[in-house]
This record gives C-alpha cells, structure tokens and sequence, in this order.
C-alpha cells in the first residue's frame, strides 16, 4: 500500500506550522513567476526589458481569458474539452462572415455576430447534454471537440481565411486605450466581470455549492439545470471573445488555432489552484495560473528551447503544480 | 463469484428488457444494426478482403479500448494512451534500426528486443501514472493529461515528426500483413489479450479488486484490498497493452510513426463507454468493450467506402459517442423511474 495520504499531510503540517511560511505558500505562484523571470533573465536579459513585460501582458490576456472561461465549468465539477476547437472554429466562422460581408470595418458586427452565436450554440448543447440528459462533462466536451474540431476544419476546407477588415487587426491587436493594450483590455474587464458574478450574486455562489456538493445544492433548492447550462455557455461565449481577439492578433481565421489552447487553459487554472474536484478557486487564481505559464514559455522561447521540449516542460509543471496545490489545500 | 461491485438487475421485477440493455443489448443493438445498414447500402463491405481490413482495425482499436477499459474500471481515465502508443512506435522502429545494424541476420531477435523495449517504455509510463495517481492521490484525468504532453513531447523532439524507417521486412511481413488460419495475426493477438482480460475480470482476484477499487477505493481498502497494488497493475498494464499497439501499428505502417494516436485517447474512451464501461469505475466487461470496438471500426470501413472525408468521419464518431451516451442515459433513467 502507498503511504495513507492523511500522515503525510501531519508530518508537513508542524513543520511548516509559521506564519511566515503560510504567506509564502499564499504567494506561491507571483514568486514562482518573480524566480522564472529571474532565472531566464540571467541566461537571457531581454527576458527582463520593459518590452518583453509588455509582450507577456500581452499574450497572457488571451490565455487568461480562456484560463478563466475553463474555470467558470471547472468550479462546478466540470470540463470544457471542446474549448480549443471552438475557439478555432469561432475564428474561421467570424472571418469568413467579415469576409463575406466585405470586410469593410461595419463588417467587424457581422462577425463578433456570428462567432458569439455559435459559440452560445456550442456552450448550449454541453450544458443541456451536461445538466439536462446527465452525460459525464469530459465525454460530452470531448464528443463535442470532435464535432467542432471537424467542422472548423471542413468550413475552412483547412486554409487560412485571409481577407479580414482592417479596422479589426488593427485596433484590437495592435491598439491601445490610455497607454494600455486593448487585449489587455479585454482580459481585465472579463476578469472583473467574473469576479463580482461569483462573489456577489446568486449564479456564482451556486457555481461553488454545485461544484462542492452537487446533492447538497439540489437540496439547498438550487436550480442546477439552469445554472449549468448558463455556466457552459458562459464559458463558450468568452472563448469566442478570446477567439476574436485572437484573430485579430493573427490577421487571419486560423482552422488550427485553439489546438492547443484546452491543455493549456486547463493547465493555467489547474497551476493557478481551481480545484479540478469542484467548489475551490476562482478567476484570480486562473490569472495568476495563465500569467505563469505565459513567462515559462516566454523565457523558453527567449532562450530557445526546442518547441517539444515546450511541451515536455508544460506536462511536467502541470504535475508539480497538482503536488504543490494538493499539499496546501490539505492543510 | 461474479465481481461484488457489479450491479446485477437485483429487482425481482426486471422484465426481459431490462437484462437485454443489462448484458451490454445496447451495444449488440447498435452492432447489428451499423453491419445491417453497412452491407445493405454498400455490398462491398462483405467483400472478404474488406473484412479482414475490418478485422485489422478492430484488433488495432481493441487492444488499447482494453487498456483504457482496465483504468477506468479502476476509477480512473487515461489520456495518455495514444501517446504511448507513439512512442512505442517510435521505439520499436529505433531499437530495429539501430540492433539490425548490431546483429544482422538475426532479424526474429531484434524484432523481439524492439518488442521489449516497446513494452518496457509502457511498463514505465504506467509505473508513473500509477505512482503519481494512486500514492499522491492525484487526479488520473489530470496526471494523464500531462503525461501525454510529455510523451508526445518526447515522441517529436527526438524523430522531429519524420518517421523511422529501415523496419525488419520480415517484421512488415510476418505480422503486419500476415495472417494465420486466414485471418490477420494482429487479430489473433487482440482476440487473446481480449480472452485473458475476460478471464481475468471474471475469475481472478485481481479482477475483482480492480472493480471494488473502482466503485469505492475506501471500502476496498477497509475490506482489505491492496488498492495502490491494484491501481498500479491496472496502470501498468493499461501500459503495456498500448505499448503493444503500438508494437503491432509499426509492423502495419512499416515505420515508427511519432504522429500516430492523436485520436485514440477519444477513440478508446469511445469504445468503453459505449461498451458500457462507467466514468465513476467499478462497472465495465471485456466483451461488451470488444462489441464497441468492433462497432466503431464498423462505422469507420463504412465511412471510408462510401467515402465520406476523414474530417467528417471525426464529426460522426464525436457525435455517435454523444447520441450512444444520450440513449444510455435516457434508458437508465427511465429504467429507474
């Protein structure tokens, strides 16, 4: 048998009993990124110009968006696997409605139309497959990746979708709003928004008591049905704002832009400390989860670390971070 | 005798159609019905050469949907079997390469020493997922997750995505394309992995602490069970059964392919709860796995003759695991009601 889990929390309990050390582990994550910068700023020293701060603001804002989205589900027990590829085919969808409405800069509605609707579309069926029928979350966001990740790829015929209005890259890539990039923007005004939603009304509360007990939140009267399905959607429609923005950034509707982006929102509120079990985290800790990730793979690049190894290295941080967060909640 | 944790229809009540969906009917339903509407629209399907096309396929989805079936009847999940099926891949063709230059003219050996190697690698990655799932009480969803950006990781950074050529020609050959009594070897190996699971879930102790530990790991640990054991050889072998696959995927292609199993953790995943196999653990048969399996490589050869797009086809299998899902569901429901 392993070791019973219950001694081991003991044994680091006294230990680390100061007051002092339950500081640190509360600013775990703001040191672990202060040391990461650090680090690479010894190899690298761009690492640590007021350019490259800028950039990693900058690339955190569309991590952090889709960080925090993923964590609207998570803090009920649940799971978006279909948020990457809605993310890709929100891109595709979006750009060639611009493109087939000329592309002029009126053209830009028509698309942040046409992406938010099928987005909500998305995020409506795993709500209602999730909450309504009963399915398990992972299976259904995994069955719905499929069909999504197909679809982006067939409406596109798997090119690029070039054409977009300029006003949209532009602006909201390249602008900025009193000196402050406008994804910035972006990821500040969802933060804000999520965090008075979950601790000021009745929707986000009854997220945590879902996630915590969801027999107890039936029995405390919670409506979970619609509390679900406006969580799911919630969570597909700020993907899609992501998306948008996204986009933007890349000048063009990208069939294979959100590949990657499940593992790594998930990865960025999981090292964050939202509790994959339900009822612990919040959008705070997804940010400081997605501006983590974004300095390692920032430096990574800087110093130029092999994109693989990339990878290697974001698997092994996703499961140092679960020890870590799994130690501290224990205590 | 049978495993404790199953749920058998305890109602004296049930009615005949309830043991029908019970015994895995759903999946037999489903089965039947995909071969019917396969040969009728397309006859080419019963073509023999076709079939044994199917078989292969069916061996190839079987092995790992057994793996995936033995985690997740342990109460837990593995995302990261395609990536092991990968870069066994990888290895099976590098340990060939490099030991054909080693020992040349003893092709049997090498092929078996990349077999141990391959299996070695799957032994390791379930010792991890294991260690890290069952004595840090990790989330397997999570531990999976990552290990599979791991490996993937690994996979590529040292192929840089080029396959790996200069496999046995006897490798390609004699298990690959071969076939013995007719049918293709690989089907022989999966048919046999498939006996021994059987075999074991119903007979052996293992197979029933594998269920309790799914369907409740603190009783099973209160009624005496070595749950971290039986977690770690069910991680294990999960391993090597992927590790396998991607032993026998390599004799098919003809090269260590690091780019394979990029929709086999959805595909496994699949094929066991279509099969009946429950996310909460504790529920799941070998046999109803293999009729899912055997399902969905029904469902694809039919896609592929009537040529439907390979995009399209990811659409079909994501939307059948939602509808079987859904049905299931729907029936449970109204089976309790």
């Amino acid at each position: 048998m392993s070791t019973p889990s219950g001694t081991k929390a003991q044994s680091v309990g006294p230990l680390s009993g100061g007051a002092v050390k339950d500081m640190l582990l509360a600013a775990r994550l703001p040191i672990a990124i202060v040391v990461t910068l650090v680090l690479f700023g010894m190899v690298e020293p761009r690492v640590l110009s007021f350019g490259n701060f800028r950039n990693i603001a900058i690339q955190a804002s569309y991590l952090a968006i889709f960080a925090m989205a993923q964590t609207m589900v998570i803090l009920t027990r649940g799971f978006d696997l279909s948020l990457g590829y809605t993310v890709s085919l929100v891109s595709v969808a979006a750009s060639m409605a611009m493109v087939a409405m000329g592309s002029g800069d009126a053209s830009i509605l028509y698309g942040v139309g046409a992406g938010v609707l099928i987005a909500a579309l998305i995020g409506l069926a795993n709500g209602l497959l999730i909450a309504g029928i009963g399915i398990n979350p992972l299976v259904t966001t995994l069955g719905m990746a499929n069909m999504v990740m197909a679809l982006a790829s067939t409406i596109s015929g798997g090119f690029p979708v070039t054409g977009l209005p300029r006003g949209l890259t532009t602006e909201f890539a390249q602008g900025s709003l009193l000196a402050i990039p406008i994804p910035i923007w972006f990821a500040g005004l969802v933060f804000a928004l999520l965090f008075l939603t979950l601790k000021a009304t009745k929707f986000g509360r009854s997220l945590y008591i879902i996630g915590a007990n969801p027999r107890a939140a039936v029995a405390a009267g919670i409506r979970t049905l619609p509390v679900l399905v406006l969580a799911y959607t919630l969570c597909a429609v700020l993907a899609a704002l992501g998306a948008l923005l996204l986009t933007a950034r890349t000048g063009s509707g990208e069939p294979n832009l959100g590949g990657n982006l499940t593992l790594e929102a998930i990865a960025a509120a999981v090292v964050g400390g939202v509790r994959l079990s339900g009822g612990e985290g919040g959008v705070g800790a997804a940010l400081l989860g997605a501006l983590f990730i974004t300095v390692l793979s920032n430096g990574m690049n800087l110093v130029q670390i092999d994109g693989y190894l990339q990878q290697i290295c974001l698997g092994v941080i996703i499961i140092v971070s679960l020890i870590v967060n799994r130690d501290v909640t224990r205590r | 005798m049978a495993p404790l944790s199953v749920a058998k229809p305890t109602e004296q009540r049930s009615s005949l159609l309830d043991r029908f969906l019970m015994q895995g009917g759903i999946v037999i339903t489903f089965l039947v019905v995909a071969v019917v509407a396969t040969a009728l629209v397309e006859p080419r399907f019963l073509n023999r050469l076709n079939l044994i096309n199917v078989m292969r396929n069916f061996a190839l989805l079987l092995i790992p949907s057994l793996a995936q079936m033995l985690v997740m009847t342990a109460g837990g999940f593995d995302l990261s079997v395609g990536a092991v099926v990968a870069i066994s891949s990888v290895v099976t063709a590098a340990v060939m390469l490099v030991g054909s230059g080693y020992f040349p003219g003893m092709e049997i050996g090498v092929i078996l020493l990349s077999l141990v190697a391959a299996i070695g690698v799957g032994v390791l990655v379930g010792l991890t997922n294991a260690g890290l799932v069952a004595s840090l009480s990790l989330s397997p969803f999570m531990v999976t997750l990552a290990m599979m950006s791991v490996l993937m990781g690994i996979a590529l950074y040292f192929t840089q995505g080029i396959p790996i050529y200069g496999v046995a020609d006897s490798f390609i050959t004699g298990v690959g394309r071969g076939q013995f009594l007719g049918l293709p070897i690989v089907l022989h190996v999966a048919l046999v992995v498939l006996v021994v699971c059987i075999v074991m879930q119903r007979f052996t102790a293992l197979g029933r602490h594998i269920y309790a530990v799914g369907s409740d790991l603190r009783s099973a640990r209160l009624s005496g069970v070595a749950t971290g054991r039986t977690l770690t050889i069910a991680y294990v072998l999960a391993g090597i059964l992927a590790a396998l696959t991607g032993f026998l995927m390599t004799s098919r292609l003809g090269s260590g392919q690091s780019t394979i199993g990029g929709t086999l953790a959805l595909e496994t995943i699949a094929a066991a709860v279509i099969g009946g196999v429950s996310l909460r653990g504790g529920v799941g048969r070998a046999e109803h796995v293999a009729l899912a399996a055997l399902f969905l490589a029904v469902i694809a050869n039919a896609m592929n003759l009537v040529q439907v797009d390979s995009k399209y086809q990811t659409l079909v299998l994501g939307a059948v695991l939602i509808v079987a899902l859904a049905i299931d569901r729907l029936l449970l429901r109204k089976r309790q009601a």
